[in-house]
Protein backbone atom coordinates (compact mmCIF):
# COMPACT_ATOMS: atom_id res chain seq x y z
CA UNK A 1 0.00 0.00 0.00
CA UNK A 2 1.31 3.42 -0.71
CA UNK A 3 2.63 5.72 2.63
CA UNK A 4 -0.66 8.01 2.87
CA UNK A 5 0.45 11.61 2.15
CA UNK A 6 0.09 14.08 5.02
CA UNK A 7 -3.02 16.23 4.32
CA UNK A 8 -2.12 20.10 4.63
CA UNK A 9 -4.96 20.90 7.23
CA UNK A 10 -3.87 24.86 6.29
CA UNK A 11 -4.31 25.32 2.70
CA UNK A 12 -7.62 22.87 2.84
CA UNK A 13 -8.96 25.50 5.24
CA UNK A 14 -7.67 28.99 3.96
CA UNK A 15 -10.05 31.31 2.15
CA UNK A 16 -9.50 31.94 -1.06
CA UNK A 17 -7.42 34.96 -1.03
CA UNK A 18 -8.15 38.50 -2.72
CA UNK A 19 -5.77 38.39 -5.17
CA UNK A 20 -7.23 34.81 -6.19
CA UNK A 21 -10.70 36.74 -7.00
CA UNK A 22 -11.64 39.00 -10.33
CA UNK A 23 -12.39 42.22 -8.94
CA UNK A 24 -15.56 43.94 -10.18
CA UNK A 25 -15.59 47.57 -8.77
CA UNK A 26 -12.16 48.83 -7.96
CA UNK A 27 -13.49 51.88 -6.06
CA UNK A 28 -10.89 55.10 -4.97
CA UNK A 29 -10.96 57.65 -3.14
CA UNK A 30 -14.88 57.95 -3.17
CA UNK A 31 -16.34 60.78 -2.03
CA UNK A 32 -19.71 61.74 -2.89
CA UNK A 33 -21.42 65.08 -1.68
CA UNK A 34 -25.34 66.84 -1.54
CA UNK A 35 -24.70 69.97 -2.21
CA UNK A 36 -22.11 71.38 0.72
CA UNK A 37 -23.05 68.13 2.54
CA UNK A 38 -20.76 65.07 2.08
CA UNK A 39 -22.74 62.14 2.12
CA UNK A 40 -19.26 59.18 2.26
CA UNK A 41 -15.54 60.38 1.89
CA UNK A 42 -12.37 58.27 1.11
CA UNK A 43 -14.14 54.87 0.45
CA UNK A 44 -11.22 52.82 -0.95
CA UNK A 45 -12.63 48.97 -2.04
CA UNK A 46 -12.34 46.38 -3.89
CA UNK A 47 -15.83 44.34 -4.73
CA UNK A 48 -15.13 40.48 -5.83
CA UNK A 49 -16.74 38.48 -8.91
CA UNK A 50 -19.74 36.23 -7.74
CA UNK A 51 -19.86 37.23 -3.90
CA UNK A 52 -22.06 38.76 -1.46
CA UNK A 53 -20.78 41.84 -0.59
CA UNK A 54 -22.55 43.38 2.77
CA UNK A 55 -22.43 47.18 3.38
CA UNK A 56 -23.60 47.97 6.63
CA UNK A 57 -23.07 50.45 9.28
CA UNK A 58 -25.91 52.93 10.85
CA UNK A 59 -28.31 54.93 9.77
CA UNK A 60 -26.78 58.19 8.18
CA UNK A 61 -23.41 56.91 7.01
CA UNK A 62 -23.48 56.86 3.48
CA UNK A 63 -24.59 53.10 2.71
CA UNK A 64 -27.31 53.80 0.57
CA UNK A 65 -25.24 56.68 -1.26
CA UNK A 66 -22.39 54.39 -2.00
CA UNK A 67 -24.23 51.96 -3.47
CA UNK A 68 -25.88 54.17 -5.87
CA UNK A 69 -22.80 55.27 -6.99
CA UNK A 70 -22.46 51.95 -8.13
CA UNK A 71 -24.81 52.56 -11.36
CA UNK A 72 -24.81 55.62 -11.33
CA UNK A 73 -28.54 55.98 -9.73
CA UNK A 74 -27.34 59.46 -7.94
CA UNK A 75 -26.62 61.24 -11.10
CA UNK A 76 -30.05 62.77 -11.96
CA UNK A 77 -30.59 63.48 -7.55
CA UNK A 78 -29.39 67.42 -8.03
CA UNK A 79 -26.41 68.65 -6.07
CA UNK A 80 -24.93 65.48 -6.41
CA UNK A 81 -21.53 65.27 -6.68
CA UNK A 82 -18.64 62.97 -6.90
CA UNK A 83 -14.69 62.61 -6.87
CA UNK A 84 -12.72 59.70 -7.09
CA UNK A 85 -12.80 56.86 -9.12
CA UNK A 86 -14.70 53.68 -9.61
CA UNK A 87 -13.71 51.32 -12.32
CA UNK A 88 -15.79 48.67 -13.35
CA UNK A 89 -13.68 46.22 -15.14
CA UNK A 90 -11.00 48.81 -14.97
CA UNK A 91 -13.44 50.63 -17.17
CA UNK A 92 -14.33 54.31 -15.21
CA UNK A 93 -18.03 54.04 -14.59
CA UNK A 94 -18.16 57.49 -14.93
CA UNK A 95 -15.74 58.30 -17.87
CA UNK A 96 -16.61 60.10 -20.49
CA UNK A 97 -18.85 58.24 -23.10
CA UNK A 98 -19.85 55.95 -20.73
CA UNK A 99 -23.44 54.80 -21.89
CA UNK A 100 -25.72 55.18 -18.39
CA UNK A 101 -28.36 52.99 -20.03
CA UNK A 102 -25.55 50.27 -20.57
CA UNK A 103 -24.02 50.93 -16.76
CA UNK A 104 -27.82 50.21 -15.62
CA UNK A 105 -28.11 47.01 -18.24
CA UNK A 106 -24.97 45.23 -16.50
CA UNK A 107 -25.69 46.14 -12.73
CA UNK A 108 -29.07 46.05 -11.58
CA UNK A 109 -30.65 47.49 -8.57
CA UNK A 110 -33.39 46.24 -6.04
CA UNK A 111 -35.11 48.39 -3.59
CA UNK A 112 -36.04 47.85 -0.30
CA UNK A 113 -39.65 48.12 -0.79
CA UNK A 114 -41.21 46.15 -3.71
CA UNK A 115 -42.18 48.32 -6.42
CA UNK A 116 -43.51 46.27 -9.48
CA UNK A 117 -45.47 47.92 -12.27
CA UNK A 118 -49.22 47.67 -12.30
CA UNK A 119 -49.18 45.24 -14.89
CA UNK A 120 -49.14 41.68 -15.34
CA UNK A 121 -46.63 39.39 -13.93
CA UNK A 122 -45.34 38.91 -17.30
CA UNK A 123 -45.27 42.08 -18.59
CA UNK A 124 -42.90 43.41 -15.27
CA UNK A 125 -40.48 40.93 -16.28
CA UNK A 126 -40.65 41.39 -19.74
CA UNK A 127 -40.69 44.94 -19.98
CA UNK A 128 -37.04 45.95 -19.49
CA UNK A 129 -36.27 43.13 -22.54
CA UNK A 130 -38.66 44.80 -24.84
CA UNK A 131 -37.22 48.44 -24.01
CA UNK A 132 -33.69 46.86 -24.82
CA UNK A 133 -35.12 45.26 -28.05
CA UNK A 134 -34.73 41.89 -26.64
CA UNK A 135 -37.83 40.66 -27.78
CA UNK A 136 -36.56 37.03 -29.29
CA UNK A 137 -37.55 33.97 -27.28
CA UNK A 138 -39.13 36.54 -24.90
CA UNK A 139 -41.27 33.65 -22.70
CA UNK A 140 -37.95 31.71 -22.80
CA UNK A 141 -36.49 34.48 -20.91
CA UNK A 142 -39.70 35.43 -18.60
CA UNK A 143 -39.86 32.28 -17.01
CA UNK A 144 -35.63 31.60 -17.08
CA UNK A 145 -35.57 34.99 -14.74
CA UNK A 146 -38.97 33.80 -12.61
CA UNK A 147 -37.09 30.86 -12.28
CA UNK A 148 -33.92 32.59 -11.37
CA UNK A 149 -35.50 34.72 -8.58
CA UNK A 150 -37.36 31.36 -7.09
CA UNK A 151 -40.84 32.60 -8.16
CA UNK A 152 -41.95 30.54 -10.85
CA UNK A 153 -43.54 27.66 -9.28
CA UNK A 154 -45.84 30.06 -7.56
CA UNK A 155 -46.90 32.15 -10.75
CA UNK A 156 -46.80 30.11 -13.65
CA UNK A 157 -50.19 29.91 -13.80
CA UNK A 158 -51.19 33.45 -13.41
CA UNK A 159 -48.44 35.33 -15.43
CA UNK A 160 -51.39 37.05 -17.02
CA UNK A 161 -52.39 38.31 -13.51
CA UNK A 162 -51.89 41.74 -11.95
CA UNK A 163 -48.63 42.10 -9.90
CA UNK A 164 -49.88 43.60 -7.27
CA UNK A 165 -51.99 40.71 -6.11
CA UNK A 166 -49.08 39.15 -5.45
CA UNK A 167 -47.72 38.73 -1.55
CA UNK A 168 -44.69 41.35 -0.37
CA UNK A 169 -42.18 38.57 -0.42
CA UNK A 170 -43.33 37.66 -3.69
CA UNK A 171 -43.30 41.03 -5.62
CA UNK A 172 -39.61 41.43 -4.14
CA UNK A 173 -38.71 38.19 -6.12
CA UNK A 174 -40.36 39.77 -9.02
CA UNK A 175 -38.43 42.87 -8.94
CA UNK A 176 -35.14 40.50 -8.70
CA UNK A 177 -37.09 38.58 -11.39
CA UNK A 178 -36.74 42.02 -13.43
CA UNK A 179 -33.84 42.96 -12.69
CA UNK A 180 -31.97 39.20 -13.67
CA UNK A 181 -34.19 39.48 -16.99
CA UNK A 182 -32.24 41.52 -18.72
CA UNK A 183 -29.21 39.73 -17.62
CA UNK A 184 -26.88 41.76 -15.75
CA UNK A 185 -23.47 41.02 -13.78
CA UNK A 186 -24.35 42.86 -10.50
CA UNK A 187 -27.34 43.13 -8.49
CA UNK A 188 -26.99 46.06 -6.26
CA UNK A 189 -29.98 45.60 -3.61
CA UNK A 190 -30.77 48.30 -0.86
CA UNK A 191 -32.33 46.85 2.28
CA UNK A 192 -34.07 44.22 0.06
CA UNK A 193 -35.81 42.53 3.24
CA UNK A 194 -36.29 45.23 5.59
CA UNK A 195 -40.38 45.62 4.54
CA UNK A 196 -40.51 41.90 4.56
CA UNK A 197 -41.89 39.24 6.94
CA UNK A 198 -39.51 36.74 8.18
CA UNK A 199 -40.33 34.25 5.91
CA UNK A 200 -40.34 36.24 3.13
CA UNK A 201 -36.64 37.36 3.81
CA UNK A 202 -35.65 33.89 4.57
CA UNK A 203 -36.51 33.26 1.20
CA UNK A 204 -35.00 36.44 -0.57
CA UNK A 205 -31.87 35.47 1.47
CA UNK A 206 -31.94 32.26 0.36
CA UNK A 207 -32.11 33.40 -3.35
CA UNK A 208 -29.24 35.77 -2.83
CA UNK A 209 -27.01 32.67 -2.07
CA UNK A 210 -28.22 31.24 -5.34
CA UNK A 211 -27.98 33.77 -7.22
CA UNK A 212 -24.46 34.15 -6.49
CA UNK A 213 -22.95 31.24 -8.63
CA UNK A 214 -24.13 34.17 -11.83
CA UNK A 215 -24.20 37.52 -10.72
CA UNK A 216 -22.28 39.33 -8.15
CA UNK A 217 -24.43 40.82 -5.65
CA UNK A 218 -23.80 44.30 -3.46
CA UNK A 219 -26.39 44.33 -0.41
CA UNK A 220 -27.30 47.03 2.19
CA UNK A 221 -28.68 45.92 5.01
CA UNK A 222 -29.25 47.34 8.92
CA UNK A 223 -29.75 43.60 10.06
CA UNK A 224 -25.93 42.91 10.91
CA UNK A 225 -27.26 39.20 11.52
CA UNK A 226 -28.17 39.41 7.58
CA UNK A 227 -25.51 40.70 6.72
CA UNK A 228 -23.81 37.37 8.90
CA UNK A 229 -25.70 34.93 7.16
CA UNK A 230 -25.69 35.88 3.59
CA UNK A 231 -22.46 38.08 2.79
CA UNK A 232 -19.17 36.34 1.82
CA UNK A 233 -17.35 40.06 2.60
CA UNK A 234 -18.71 43.09 4.70
CA UNK A 235 -17.42 46.78 4.30
CA UNK A 236 -18.55 48.37 7.76
CA UNK A 237 -19.25 52.36 7.08
CA UNK A 238 -19.86 54.63 9.96
CA UNK A 239 -20.46 59.01 10.67
CA UNK A 240 -16.72 60.81 11.13
CA UNK A 241 -17.82 64.12 12.57
CA UNK A 242 -14.94 66.33 12.12
CA UNK A 243 -14.01 69.33 14.41
CA UNK A 244 -16.26 71.56 12.81
CA UNK A 245 -19.49 69.07 13.60
CA UNK A 246 -19.78 68.34 9.87
CA UNK A 247 -20.52 64.11 9.55
CA UNK A 248 -19.48 61.94 6.52
CA UNK A 249 -19.51 58.64 5.81
CA UNK A 250 -16.20 56.25 6.05
CA UNK A 251 -15.28 52.98 5.41
CA UNK A 252 -14.11 52.05 8.87
CA UNK A 253 -13.33 48.50 7.50
CA UNK A 254 -13.59 45.50 4.74
CA UNK A 255 -13.06 42.07 5.37
CA UNK A 256 -14.22 38.31 5.32
CA UNK A 257 -17.94 38.29 7.08
CA UNK A 258 -16.43 35.80 9.42
CA UNK A 259 -13.71 37.80 10.22
CA UNK A 260 -15.51 40.52 11.01
CA UNK A 261 -18.55 39.42 13.22
CA UNK A 262 -15.55 37.11 15.47
CA UNK A 263 -12.66 39.08 15.13
CA UNK A 264 -13.06 42.76 13.68
CA UNK A 265 -9.76 45.00 13.38
CA UNK A 266 -10.94 48.26 14.49
CA UNK A 267 -13.00 49.11 18.02
CA UNK A 268 -15.47 51.30 16.01
CA UNK A 269 -16.59 47.70 13.91
CA UNK A 270 -16.39 46.28 16.98
CA UNK A 271 -18.59 48.57 19.14
CA UNK A 272 -21.34 48.52 16.14
CA UNK A 273 -21.66 44.65 15.74
CA UNK A 274 -21.80 44.20 19.49
CA UNK A 275 -24.58 46.97 20.00
CA UNK A 276 -22.33 49.36 21.72
CA UNK A 277 -22.44 51.92 19.52
CA UNK A 278 -22.78 55.19 20.96
CA UNK B 1 -25.87 50.08 24.66
CA UNK B 2 -27.41 46.98 25.42
CA UNK B 3 -27.09 46.57 28.93
CA UNK B 4 -28.95 43.66 29.78
CA UNK B 5 -27.00 42.08 27.47
CA UNK B 6 -23.85 43.24 29.41
CA UNK B 7 -25.45 41.99 33.00
CA UNK B 8 -26.52 39.11 31.33
CA UNK B 9 -22.29 38.25 30.25
CA UNK B 10 -21.43 39.62 33.86
CA UNK B 11 -23.78 37.30 35.68
CA UNK B 12 -22.71 34.25 33.78
CA UNK B 13 -18.97 35.03 34.55
CA UNK B 14 -19.46 36.25 37.64
CA UNK B 15 -20.85 32.37 37.82
CA UNK B 16 -18.62 30.78 36.30
CA UNK B 17 -15.64 32.23 39.20
CA UNK B 18 -18.28 30.96 41.48
CA UNK B 19 -17.91 27.60 40.04
CA UNK B 20 -13.82 27.70 39.83
CA UNK B 21 -13.93 28.72 43.97
CA UNK B 22 -16.33 25.17 44.23
CA UNK B 23 -14.22 23.53 42.55
CA UNK B 24 -10.92 24.69 44.29
CA UNK B 25 -13.22 23.38 47.72
CA UNK B 26 -13.89 20.19 46.31
CA UNK B 27 -10.60 19.56 45.33
CA UNK B 28 -9.70 19.90 48.57
CA UNK B 29 -11.54 17.92 50.03
CA UNK B 30 -10.65 15.23 48.16
CA UNK B 31 -6.82 15.93 48.96
CA UNK B 32 -7.66 16.12 53.23
CA UNK B 33 -10.01 12.96 52.77
CA UNK B 34 -7.03 11.18 51.07
CA UNK B 35 -4.48 12.27 53.25
CA UNK B 36 -5.98 11.79 56.86
CA UNK B 37 -7.98 8.64 55.06
CA UNK B 38 -11.30 10.49 56.24
CA UNK B 39 -13.83 8.48 54.65
CA UNK B 40 -16.84 10.81 56.17
CA UNK B 41 -14.96 13.53 54.71
CA UNK B 42 -14.92 11.82 50.86
CA UNK B 43 -18.32 11.19 51.13
CA UNK B 44 -19.11 14.75 51.85
CA UNK B 45 -16.60 15.61 48.63
CA UNK B 46 -19.29 13.09 46.74
CA UNK B 47 -22.44 14.69 47.88
CA UNK B 48 -20.63 18.39 47.05
CA UNK B 49 -20.26 17.53 43.55
CA UNK B 50 -23.80 17.93 43.19
CA UNK B 51 -23.61 21.78 43.89
CA UNK B 52 -20.76 21.74 41.26
CA UNK B 53 -23.50 19.91 38.73
CA UNK B 54 -26.20 22.41 39.31
CA UNK B 55 -24.23 25.45 38.61
CA UNK B 56 -22.04 24.52 35.57
CA UNK B 57 -26.09 23.71 33.96
CA UNK B 58 -27.26 27.32 35.14
CA UNK B 59 -24.68 28.03 33.32
CA UNK B 60 -25.03 26.20 30.49
CA UNK B 61 -28.68 27.35 30.23
CA UNK B 62 -27.60 30.78 30.50
CA UNK B 63 -25.54 30.80 27.58
CA UNK B 64 -27.70 28.71 25.45
CA UNK B 65 -30.23 31.30 26.36
CA UNK B 66 -27.78 33.97 25.62
CA UNK B 67 -27.44 32.63 22.06
CA UNK B 68 -30.73 32.34 21.38
CA UNK B 69 -31.75 35.45 22.14
CA UNK B 70 -29.02 38.14 22.09
CA UNK B 71 -26.54 36.50 19.06
CA UNK B 72 -23.05 37.99 20.31
CA UNK B 73 -20.58 38.47 17.98
CA UNK B 74 -17.13 39.97 17.95
CA UNK B 75 -15.58 39.68 21.37
CA UNK B 76 -19.03 38.71 22.42
CA UNK B 77 -18.67 35.64 20.77
CA UNK B 78 -15.94 34.71 21.72
CA UNK B 79 -16.14 35.25 25.74
CA UNK B 80 -19.34 33.17 25.38
CA UNK B 81 -17.35 30.44 23.29
CA UNK B 82 -14.80 30.25 25.88
CA UNK B 83 -16.92 30.23 29.15
CA UNK B 84 -18.70 26.96 27.35
CA UNK B 85 -15.40 25.50 27.20
CA UNK B 86 -14.77 26.95 30.73
CA UNK B 87 -17.79 25.26 32.21
CA UNK B 88 -16.87 22.14 30.86
CA UNK B 89 -13.43 22.10 32.05
CA UNK B 90 -14.41 23.00 36.00
CA UNK B 91 -17.31 20.83 35.90
CA UNK B 92 -14.67 17.84 34.75
CA UNK B 93 -12.11 18.94 37.46
CA UNK B 94 -15.04 18.48 40.07
CA UNK B 95 -15.96 15.33 38.60
CA UNK B 96 -11.73 13.98 39.22
CA UNK B 97 -11.90 15.29 42.59
CA UNK B 98 -14.99 13.28 43.08
CA UNK B 99 -12.64 10.08 41.73
CA UNK B 100 -10.18 10.97 44.70
CA UNK B 101 -12.66 10.51 46.76
CA UNK B 102 -14.23 7.49 45.62
CA UNK B 103 -10.58 5.63 45.53
CA UNK B 104 -10.00 7.17 49.41
CA UNK B 105 -12.92 5.67 50.25
CA UNK B 106 -11.44 1.83 48.90
CA UNK B 107 -8.08 2.10 50.58
CA UNK B 108 -8.87 4.03 53.87
CA UNK B 109 -7.94 0.93 56.10
CA UNK B 110 -4.64 -0.01 54.28
CA UNK B 111 -1.35 1.57 55.56
CA UNK B 112 0.21 4.40 52.13
CA UNK B 113 3.68 4.72 51.39
CA UNK B 114 5.02 8.26 52.61
CA UNK B 115 6.56 9.16 50.39
CA UNK B 116 3.88 8.41 47.61
CA UNK B 117 1.61 10.19 50.04
CA UNK B 118 3.57 13.03 50.11
CA UNK B 119 3.74 13.25 45.84
CA UNK B 120 0.35 13.22 45.23
CA UNK B 121 0.03 16.26 48.03
CA UNK B 122 2.21 18.03 46.40
CA UNK B 123 0.51 17.23 42.98
CA UNK B 124 -2.58 18.69 44.68
CA UNK B 125 -1.02 21.33 45.67
CA UNK B 126 -0.20 21.93 41.95
CA UNK B 127 -3.36 21.30 40.19
CA UNK B 128 -4.90 24.05 42.88
CA UNK B 129 -2.30 26.35 42.17
CA UNK B 130 -2.96 25.85 37.89
CA UNK B 131 -7.07 26.16 38.86
CA UNK B 132 -5.70 29.83 40.71
CA UNK B 133 -4.15 30.90 37.91
CA UNK B 134 -6.47 29.92 35.36
CA UNK B 135 -9.27 31.56 36.59
CA UNK B 136 -7.35 34.70 37.52
CA UNK B 137 -6.25 34.84 33.93
CA UNK B 138 -9.36 34.82 32.51
CA UNK B 139 -11.05 37.19 35.26
CA UNK B 140 -7.68 39.49 34.64
CA UNK B 141 -7.89 38.77 31.02
CA UNK B 142 -4.18 38.41 31.20
CA UNK B 143 -2.52 36.32 28.42
CA UNK B 144 0.78 36.00 29.94
CA UNK B 145 -0.23 34.41 33.16
CA UNK B 146 -2.37 32.19 31.58
CA UNK B 147 0.61 30.97 29.58
CA UNK B 148 2.32 30.31 32.56
CA UNK B 149 0.32 27.56 32.91
CA UNK B 150 2.27 25.22 30.75
CA UNK B 151 5.15 25.57 33.16
CA UNK B 152 3.14 24.76 35.86
CA UNK B 153 2.08 21.53 33.95
CA UNK B 154 5.31 20.56 33.27
CA UNK B 155 5.93 20.25 37.27
CA UNK B 156 2.55 18.63 37.61
CA UNK B 157 4.04 16.02 35.22
CA UNK B 158 7.01 15.39 36.25
CA UNK B 159 6.02 14.34 39.91
CA UNK B 160 3.53 12.29 38.17
CA UNK B 161 6.34 10.79 35.99
CA UNK B 162 7.94 10.21 39.64
CA UNK B 163 5.64 8.72 41.08
CA UNK B 164 5.05 6.21 38.59
CA UNK B 165 8.91 5.16 38.78
CA UNK B 166 8.34 4.67 42.50
CA UNK B 167 4.87 2.54 42.01
CA UNK B 168 7.44 0.16 39.77
CA UNK B 169 9.81 -0.28 42.64
CA UNK B 170 6.28 -0.40 45.37
CA UNK B 171 3.99 -3.22 42.80
CA UNK B 172 5.89 -6.25 44.28
CA UNK B 173 5.37 -5.82 47.79
CA UNK B 174 1.72 -7.33 48.50
CA UNK B 175 0.88 -5.21 51.61
CA UNK B 176 1.25 -2.46 49.47
CA UNK B 177 -0.24 -3.45 46.25
CA UNK B 178 -3.91 -2.39 46.56
CA UNK B 179 -2.84 1.11 47.62
CA UNK B 180 -0.28 1.81 45.23
CA UNK B 181 -2.69 0.52 41.76
CA UNK B 182 -5.48 3.14 43.47
CA UNK B 183 -2.80 5.55 44.02
CA UNK B 184 -1.94 5.49 40.32
CA UNK B 185 -5.23 6.47 39.52
CA UNK B 186 -5.77 9.65 41.84
CA UNK B 187 -1.59 10.72 40.21
CA UNK B 188 -3.06 10.35 37.02
CA UNK B 189 -6.43 12.12 38.00
CA UNK B 190 -4.35 14.87 39.58
CA UNK B 191 -2.24 15.50 36.22
CA UNK B 192 -5.55 15.67 33.98
CA UNK B 193 -7.05 18.28 36.49
CA UNK B 194 -3.73 19.61 35.74
CA UNK B 195 -4.42 19.92 31.89
CA UNK B 196 -8.17 20.87 32.35
CA UNK B 197 -6.33 24.01 33.47
CA UNK B 198 -4.06 24.44 30.80
CA UNK B 199 -7.03 23.69 28.57
CA UNK B 200 -9.04 26.76 30.51
CA UNK B 201 -5.67 29.27 29.80
CA UNK B 202 -6.07 28.58 25.85
CA UNK B 203 -9.73 29.77 26.12
CA UNK B 204 -8.27 32.79 27.93
CA UNK B 205 -5.88 33.34 24.84
CA UNK B 206 -8.28 32.34 22.47
CA UNK B 207 -11.08 35.33 24.16
CA UNK B 208 -7.90 37.36 24.24
CA UNK B 209 -6.72 36.90 20.52
CA UNK B 210 -9.55 35.28 18.73
CA UNK B 211 -6.83 32.32 17.64
CA UNK B 212 -7.65 28.84 18.25
CA UNK B 213 -4.25 27.62 19.24
CA UNK B 214 -2.76 24.69 21.55
CA UNK B 215 -0.19 25.90 24.43
CA UNK B 216 1.60 22.10 23.76
CA UNK B 217 0.66 19.62 21.23
CA UNK B 218 0.66 16.58 22.77
CA UNK B 219 1.88 15.15 19.58
CA UNK B 220 4.40 17.27 18.89
CA UNK B 221 5.55 18.13 22.89
CA UNK B 222 8.91 20.13 21.59
CA UNK B 223 6.80 22.65 19.53
CA UNK B 224 5.21 23.60 22.81
CA UNK B 225 6.15 27.61 23.21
Amino acid sequence: MAPMRPVDVAAQTEPSTPQSRETVFDIQGLKASYGSNVAVKGVDLEIYRNLVTAVIGPSGCGKSTFIRCLNRMNDEVPGFRQEGKILYHGIDLYGDGVDQIEVRRRIGMVFQRPNPFPKTIYDNVAWAPRILGLKKDLDERVEKALKGAALWDEVKDRLKKSALALSGGQQQRLCIARAIAIEPEVLLLDEPASALDPIATASIEELMHDLKTDYTLVIVTHNMQQAARVADRTAFFSLDVDESGQGAGVLVEYDETGKLFTAPSDKRTEDYVTGRFG
Amino acid sequence: MRVSFQEELDQLEASLQEEGALVLRVLRGALNALEQRDVELADEVIAFDDDVDRLYLQIELGIQTLLARQTPVATDLRLVLAMLHINLHLERMADYAVTIAKLTKLVADVEPDPPLQQSLQEMGERAEEMIRVALDSFADRDLDRAETLVELDELIDRTNRRFVERVVELVAEPELREWVLRMVLVSRTLERIGDHAVDIGEQVAYLLTAEFREFTDASHPEEHV
